[in-house]
């Protein structure tokens, strides 16, 4: 009886039904005689005057009712919880009411803009100060550490974007975008230039100049006409018109390097893999197939303008055709170091030869 | 989920009477209810045994209709055959634990959960790349296969360190499941056998003696003093007497069916009380079977935390998604190559990730717990070690709980006067005046009237904690009298007993007659102790100091008075008297009689009153004042009566001293109940009954209005519609309990806290955390670790999530300014998952900024572990200040190589070119590639060294968020500076001890280096102090809103 009174008054709870044990206090309260109480409980419960009949099928006919407001209910909440979703965030975007956009007034986003422009504006002027300080204590003339950059590594010319040499004798074509780079990278080194610029320095000794750091200083000529028959001069192929390939070999600019006393480094090429035989002959020049002591030590960019890089051309001569030839060019001296594993243009340089006929 | 829950209402243990009384003609009727309910239970859970079995009708048929119907035999048991065959049928005897999830379903979701499938997603990225790569050049560089490897590595290896944290975790409490099997003496083939519980079947017939566990739901056909504790049942502990009759219409009240799992108590008497019966239930088909299997339907709530945690991810890889596919699109449509902005995707992801915060969380997490559980909170799940923080609502259990779980003499009355006895757990300090004659005869009777007795082979064990045997009042009173007399067993030698007749509910008294050791009068001397108004009936003389008054009115009176007022206490109050029979009449040989009570039992003379109470533990008053000062909400709720509900819930401040009831303010102002302004009552008590009466939405109108609420009289199903009621009002509730019944609102709770000593296993099994030593108490201690927890926990993220920027902003630069790439991801891993982890937990070791027990609990939806603040203020305040710092370094250090930074931006192109080996510098010089290289690694080396320096100070200012460090102390919490040594050695070692393997790419740093970001860190102190300043200076002020997290 009690059960359906309940049921009427909190519908959310309709199908209880009730296990009863023994009031687990009957023993309990033995002792304490309360039978006020008891009767006052019992006063309580005799106020149900509905026949049993009636509340039964009031209680089925609710039953059926919740059944179906359950069921609506399950139905609607997914739509609506994306569309309260929506209107949620649509009202974070901007709230029309009071005027917010991103749950910020008008006045709240500038006060913050102003303050994080205040505060970034003096990390600015923080970052500004500590680069101006490393700025201070960096020279522009010559650079603090050098050793990331030492040993030297070696690049060829002509370079397009590849170390392979493939071209045909007979087919310009294939091999005259060498010849237009060996020009063009050859224009800094004209006679004419060098003379105008550059000081003729002497030989076999190195080129210092004391005095400050900041001073210019003078560069050592270095002519094209060094390099003889791949000066480009009198051949102006390069002997690709022969098969007989003119290669320039320049060792990187390091600022202070100079080779270890007063030996010049040497270059000497020879096959890399293979039959030694497949390269039968090379010409270098200059002739001594080595870069100069007069053209060290480098002064750095600055200073140093016209600073011309010393070359040493490798002129195949003789090298096997139609087939590919891996050469190893290497500079060769005292404390020369070529042998870096990672590194394979440290003091070497490979390339392969493969002319056609 | 709220469609889903009225089943759980369905099994109803009422603690009340009144139905009973008025329900007795109509059992039909509610058994067609529970047909209902069977009825809806089938459809859910496909169940069709419930319906049968809930039919249960076996206490009405008589031992023959028992016998046809099961096919057993009384005498004879069943033969081992059939009963092989029931077994198969039936399966075991025991209750189907809840369902767990498969290990390697818990070390899936561990590998795909949070951010592994971000990592994931940049694993798969990088191997895509690789493929792209590999189909345009079959010699691409492996590396993009090593990072999606590592990556997964890192996923893999997080979550299995995940899962391992959870597992020991969960092992400590595997060691509670283990349980002794039990066994049953079952008669088969007509034999006595004891075989595993387990084995029995349907129609068993099992005997069970006191002190055993009943072995399954049976029906009773003969016992002998039997009594059951039900409490696992009812959570009440009182003992009820079971027999063969079957004495009422519903089965769970009848007294001859026994539950499963409660408990034969030993009795005093000898023989020890046995029982035998049929088994008629097994399994999970019992009732507790039942109630199990309800709990295990409520589903398990996402604890605050996880939903913190939750959160939390969403923001970061939310914030890591948008920016990468950002960058995604702007790489692209700056004619970046598609493959070069999906590896600057995995490069963003892995920088926004932090990959190691998961892990810590976890770490920090157990060890909070570990932490607990040296306080005697043993936390189950993981996350529930927060929950305890953030709860604002304790449902709390009274006995046991709030109380010491046992009978204590309390208060005695003689001589017209009320002693206070000493009820702390030791009892030591008896103070009362014992000098009265009165006394002596009171004392006399309370040690001899008594049947319990101390169990043999306690010598050395404190009094109070002597196992005895006998029911609760008896032992008070053994205890009480042990404790101010001394050996009461050689003082019942002394007066040995000659006659008894024991305490029954039809006469509420008991009364024995002893003879007495006084020398002179060898005269028999009848004690009596029971109700007192029956008591008084029986005297005609009261004793006053030592002297016997003829009874009056106005002594009658004082003895009322006195009676009111021990029960208004909500204490038992029980009454002695005694009697010196004469010896003329009664000489030494007399023989008592029981049954034909050949000896007076009226004209006694009345002695004085003796009240017992649970009384509380010591610790608890404190511990709820400790809850209250830290905003949360202490609710009673107890099967007990009202009365003493309300005094304990007033002895131990969940009611306060000065706040009433409305029941108060009537008696006070003489009006009636419903003319009090409810409004001026703080605090209510509810029973159970009226609970039942009550519409959800009047039951949070109580919960919302009264800060002092106490409930009564309550069945264990009623808590968890209370606890459904207080997690409406958006609180996160905790809730206590231990009996079976508790198991569904233990589950339902945010936070379910069993007991450890007085649990039932089902209790344990549905609770979040066990309580080793029972105390309320320890809920407060737990508490305040749950929430030093949270603040640390928010401390770490902020500490993780800074460096996230200074990771992310390297990639940003990298591709819209075309530097060399500052940082690479591996790097970043190193950081991430090597320097960063152990200082991020030591942040877990942080000592509280304030009193955290003195403000509020947290808002479940509103104060939330990563908030807005939190985020902006790492990474747009610290983040960006700790990215400048290292683009500082990274800068310094190309700079001092040779590369100017002007030289650097839009580099990029002819940087990662392979074949250019005679790029220039800002002086001319020329670099091969791998030169590059070695300097690119060398800028990560200093990038990562920035970082790391700055990440110090970013650990040292985390340590408070509102308090200045120097009032926090540098060095109070050493872990953290070993967590700075560490970060530091780990540095060291990356750099200059695996500066050589070229795959981890970092190489050994000139020692200045590491001081370049060191000004930075300082400003990073600097600048967060000065925020602190004003937050403190300033409360609530603009700034205090936007900069404290």
């Amino acid at each position: 009886m009690r059960r359906q009174l309940r049921s009427r008054r909190a519908p959310s709870f309709p199908y209880s039904y009730r296990y009863r044990l023994d009031d687990p206090d009957e023993a309990n309260q033995n002792y304490l005689a309360d039978e006020e109480e008891e009767a006052e409980e019992e006063a309580r419960v005799t106020v149900v005057p509905k026949s049993e009949e009636e509340e039964e099928e009031e209680e089925k006919g609710e039953e059926e009712e919740e059944e179906k407001e359950e069921e609506e209910g399950q139905g609607q909440p997914t739509g609506n919880a994306w569309w309260q979703k929506l209107q949620i965030m649509s009202e974070y975007l901007w709230d029309p009411e009071r005027r917010m956009f991103l749950a910020r007034t008008g006045q709240s986003w500038s006060l913050i803009l102003l303050i994080y422009f205040f505060f970034y504006a003096s990390l600015a002027a923080v970052i500004t100060l500590c680069m101006y300080t490393l700025f201070l204590t960096i020279s522009p003339y010559i650079p603090t550490f050098t050793e990331r950059v030492k040993p030297p590594g070696v690049m060829i010319r002509p370079f397009a974007h590849s170390l392979n040499f493939n071209f045909n004798v007979s087919e310009p074509d294939t091999w005259q975008h060498y010849v237009i780079s060996l020009n063009g990278f050859l224009q800094g080194y004209n006679d004419s230039l060098q003379e105008e610029m550059n000081v003729d320095c002497p030989p076999g000794q190195y080129f210092i100049q004391d005095g400050n750091e900041d001073e210019d200083k003078k560069a050592c000529q270095f002519k094209r006409s060094f390099l003889k028959n791949c000066s480009g001069l009198e051949d102006p192929t390069f002997g690709y018109s022969t098969g007989q390939p003119c290669i320039l070999l320049k060792m990187n600019r390091i600022v202070g390097f100079r080779p270890e006393l007063g030996d010049p480094v040497k270059v000497s090429c020879k096959v890399q893999r293979g039959d030694e035989n497949d390269i039968r002959s090379i010409s270098y020049y200059p002739e001594s197939a080595s870069f100069d002591l007069r053209y060290y030590p480098y002064y750095g960019k600055l200073t140093h303008v016209n600073y011309t890089s010393p070359l040493v051309a490798m002129h195949f001569t003789d090298v096997v055709k139609n087939q590919a030839v891996p050469v190893q060019c290497q500079l060769k001296g005292k404390g020369v170091i070529n042998d870096v594993i990672n590194d394979r243009f440290v003091g070497r340089v490979i390339f392969t030869l493969n002319i056609e006929t | 989920m709220h469609q889903k829950t009225p089943e759980i209402y369905s099994v109803e243990l009422s603690g009340t009477k009144d139905i009973v009384k008025t329900d007795k003609g109509d059992g039909k009727e509610k058994y067609r209810g529970l047909k209902n309910n069977c009825l809806e239970l089938k459809k859910k859970n496909h169940k069709e045994e419930f319906q049968k079995e809930l039919h249960l009708d076996d206490h009405k048929l008589s031992n023959r209709e028992l016998e046809e119907k099961y096919g057993t035999d009384i005498i004879m048991g069943l033969s081992s055959t059939r009963a092989a065959e029931l077994l198969a049928r039936d399966g075991p005897n025991s209750l189907t634990p809840p369902k767990q999830t498969p290990e390697i379903v818990k070390f899936l979701k561990q590998m795909v959960g949070g951010f592994s499938i971000l990592l994931w997603v940049g694993a798969f990225l990088c191997w895509i790349a690789y493929g792209i790569q590999y189909s345009s050049d079959k010699s691409a560089s492996l590396n993009n296969v090593y990072l999606g490897c590592v990556l997964g590595l890192v996923v893999i290896l997080t979550g299995i360190f995940a899962y391992y944290q959870e597992a020991k975790s969960t092992n400590i409490m595997s060691s509670f499941n283990k349980m002794i099997p039990q066994q049953a003496l079952v008669i088969r083939d007509s034999e006595k056998k004891t075989i595993p519980s387990e084995q029995l079947v349907v129609g068993d017939i099992v005997e069970v003696k006191g002190g055993d566990q009943i072995p399954a739901d049976i029906r009773v056909l003969s016992s002998q003093g039997c009594r059951v504790d039900n409490s696992s049942l009812t959570g009440e502990s009182e003992p009820q007497p079971r027999s063969s009759e079957f004495t009422h219409e519903n089965p769970l009240e009848t007294k001859n069916i026994c539950f499963y799992s409660t408990t034969c108590l030993e009795a005093s008497t000898s023989p020890v009380g046995t029982v035998t019966g049929m088994v008629i239930n097994t399994g999970d088909r019992t009732i507790i079977g039942h109630i199990a299997s309800l709990a295990s339907g409520v589903g398990n709530e996402k604890t605050p935390i996880a939903i913190e945690i939750e959160h939390f991810v969403h923001i970061v890889a939310g914030v890591a998604v948008s920016i990468g596919i950002l960058f995604f699109i702007i790489a692209v449509s700056l004619k970046y190559q598609v493959l070069d902005s999906i590896i600057f995707l995995i490069g963003i992801i892995v920088a926004n990730v932090p990959e190691g915060l998961l892990a810590t969380v976890t770490v920090t997490l157990s060890l909070t717990a570990k932490r607990m559980a040296k306080k005697n909170c043993l936390v189950k799940n993981l996350e529930a070690v927060e929950t305890l923080g953030s709860t604002s609502i304790i449902c709390s259990d009274k006995t046991g709980t709030l109380t010491q779980n046992r009978m204590t003499v309390a208060h005695l009355w003689f001589d017209n006067q009320i002693f206070v006895a000493d009820t702390s757990e030791d009892h030591s300090n008896q103070v009362f005046d014992q000098s009265s004659r009165t006394w002596a005869s009171l004392s006399k009777i309370i040690t001899l009237c008594n049947r319990a007795e101390f169990k043999p082979g306690q010598e050395n064990v404190p009094i109070m904690k002597k196992a005895v045997i006998g029911d609760a009042s008896e032992t008070a009173l053994l205890k009480f009298s042990e404790v101010i007399l001394g050996d009461v067993m050689e003082i019942r030698k002394r007066n040995r007993k000659v006659a008894e007749i024991p305490f029954n509910s039809t006469n509420k008294f008991q009364l024995s007659i002893h003879e007495t050791d006084d020398p002179h009068g060898k005269r028999f001397l009848m004690v009596m102790k029971g109700a007192p108004e029956r008591i008084l009936e029986k005297c005609s003389t009261i004793m006053i100091n030592g002297e016997e008054h003829p009874l009056d009115k106005s002594t009658a009176k004082t003895f009322h008075t006195a009676y009111m007022e021990l029960g208004g206490l909500g204490e038992r109050v029980l009454g002695f008297c005694h009697l010196y029979l004469p010896a003329d009449e009664f000489p030494e040989t007399y023989s008592f009689d029981i049954d034909a009570m050949n000896f007076p039992t009226s004209n006694l003379c009345f002695v004085g009153l003796l009240s017992m109470i649970d009384p509380p533990r010591s610790t608890v008053p404190d511990a709820v004042t400790k809850c209250r000062s830290a905003g949360i909400k202490v609710i009673m709720v107890t099967g007990d009566h009202p009365i003493t509900a309300k005094a304990i819930a007033k002895s131990v401040g969940i009611i306060s001293a000065n706040s009433e009831t409305v029941e108060d303010i009537a008696h006070r102002l003489n009006i009636a109940v419903e003319q009090v302004n409810k409004r001026d009552a703080k605090a209510a008590v509810v029973t159970g009954m009226e609970l039942k009466d009550m519409s959800s939405e009047q039951l949070d109108e109580i919960l919302a209005n009264y800060q002092e609420i106490v409930f009564a009289r309550t069945s264990p199903q009623q808590k968890l519609i209370i606890v459904e009621g207080c997690q409406r009002q958006d609180a996160v509730v905790a809730v206590t309990g231990d009996g079976v019944n508790d198991s569904p609102a233990l589950k339902k709770a945010d936070i379910g806290i069993a007991m450890g000593i007085a649990g039932s296993d089902a209790a344990k099994n549905a609770a979040d955390m066990v309580l080793l030593d029972d105390n309320f108490a320890s809920i407060v201690t737990g508490v305040e670790e749950g929430r030093l927890i949270f603040d640390n926990l928010k401390k770490t993220i902020a500490y993780t999530l800074t460096k996230n920027i200074a990771e992310l902003c390297p990639f940003l630069i990298y591709i819209i300014v075309g530097l060399p790439l500052p940082i690479g991801t591996i790097t970043i891993l190193f950081i991430d998952l090597g320097t960063d982890i152990i200082p991020s937990i030591a942040l877990a070791y942080e000592k509280a900024e304030s009193d955290i027990m003195n403000r509020k609990p947290r808002h479940k939806n509103k104060d939330r572990l990563v908030n807005q603040p939190l985020a902006v203020y790492s990474y747009l305040h610290i983040g960006l200040m700790q990215a400048l710092g290292a683009f500082l370094v990274y800068f310094t250090v190309y700079a001092q190589e040779g590369f100017l930074p002007r030289t650097l931006i839009n580099l990029r192109v002819e940087w990662e070119k392979d074949y250019v080996n005679d790029l220039e510098d800002s002086y001319g010089q020329e670099w091969t590639r791998y030169q590059r290289e070695y300097l690119e690694w060398t800028g990560y080396t200093a990038f990562f060294v920035g970082i790391l320096v700055q990440q110090i100070a970013d650990l040292i200012i985390r340590k408070t968020r509102r308090n200045s460090i120097f009032q926090q102390g540098l060095f109070r919490n050493k872990v953290i500076w070993v967590g700075i040594t560490s970060q530091i050695i780990i540095g060291l070692i990356l750099s200059y001890g695996l500066g050589s393997v070229t795959a981890l790419s970092f190489t050994m740093l000139r020692a200045q280096y590491w001081f370049v970001a060191v000004p930075h860190a300082i400003l990073i102190w600097a600048y967060d102090e000065v925020r602190k300043l004003f937050i403190r200076l300033y409360p609530g002020s603009w700034w205090d809103k936007n900069m404290y997290y």
